[in-house]
């Protein structure tokens, strides 16, 4: 098997085990996990208006 | 997680900046107009463990004023258009088409991708939405078959593939199967 066919069977084996955590545990408790990925990735997320264009394509949408 | 019947999603789930983020927000938009959050964000409010920089959602379309009432809440409210500053500038990029985007002043991420319905299936999914009551608040998703069609037909992504995947673990017991399929078909046809 190579190295992508691998990545991805190891992405869909996480999503399926998250999933099956969720389902069996309370909301307040996945929820908390969750959010320590979702809160970080916001607080690290600093970028100018521009750059955001920029990474999204989308440089043609501002004036 | 509590599928109550077609229309009710309950979460008691922890809130995360994400979500007051899209709560603020649907507070001023819902007062001036329909909407249907739709995409990345429905899975992350499902539960699914990534973070996403913007939330997707569809209105249908409004006249100026309408707009313009809306966007002034919204100002009120320490929002700010990052594509253009005057109403009518704002208001030029949906009539073209575009989806514009709104962050809390002096930030950028998290934002909001707004757009106007502009097909069939856009309007599709402004016409089948769920309320999912979180904390004594409610948001309004499209049907998550339509969503699970849609990524996995359409969309097809690494990360739109896994949405689907948690989509369709999480609420195996409510999913209507022969519904994702029949969407499926109407998007062969459609793109």
């Amino acid at each position: 098997m190579g190295f992508i066919e691998e990545n991805e069977q190891e992405r869909k084996r996480f999503v399926h085990q998250w999933a099956e955590y969720v389902r069996t545990h309370t909301d307040k408790v996945w929820s908390h996990q969750q959010n320590v990925i979702i809160n970080s990735s916001m607080q690290s997320a600093h970028m100018t208006r521009e750059q955001f264009f920029k990474m999204k394509r989308e440089t043609h949408y501002i004036k | 997680m509590k599928f109550k019947n077609k229309q009710t999603i309950e979460i008691d789930r922890e809130l995360s900046e994400l979500d007051t983020f899209a709560i603020d927000f649907i507070k001023i938009l819902h007062q001036h107009s329909p909407y249907v959050i739709i995409s990345g964000y429905v899975a992350i409010l499902l539960g699914r463990a990534r973070a996403s920089e913007d939330i997707d959602i569809l209105i249908p379309k409004c006249d100026f004023s309408t707009f313009t009432r809306f966007y002034h809440d919204l100002k009120t409210s320490g929002f700010y258009c990052l594509n253009a500053e005057e109403d009518a500038d704002v208001y030029d990029y949906l009539e073209e088409g575009l989806a514009i985007r709104f962050a809390k002043k002096d930030t950028v991420i998290p934002n909001i991708e707004l757009k106007w319905a502009k097909n069939t299936l856009d309007d599709l999914s402004l016409k089948h939405t769920i309320n999912v009551k979180v904390q004594n608040e409610t948001l309004c998703i499209s049907h998550l078959e339509l969503q699970i069609a849609f990524k996995e037909k359409i969309l097809q992504s690494p990360k739109d593939m896994d949405d689907a995947q948690h989509i369709r673990e999480v609420a195996k017991e409510y999913l209507d199967i022969a519904l994702i399929q029949k969407y499926k078909e109407m998007l062969h046809g459609f793109y």
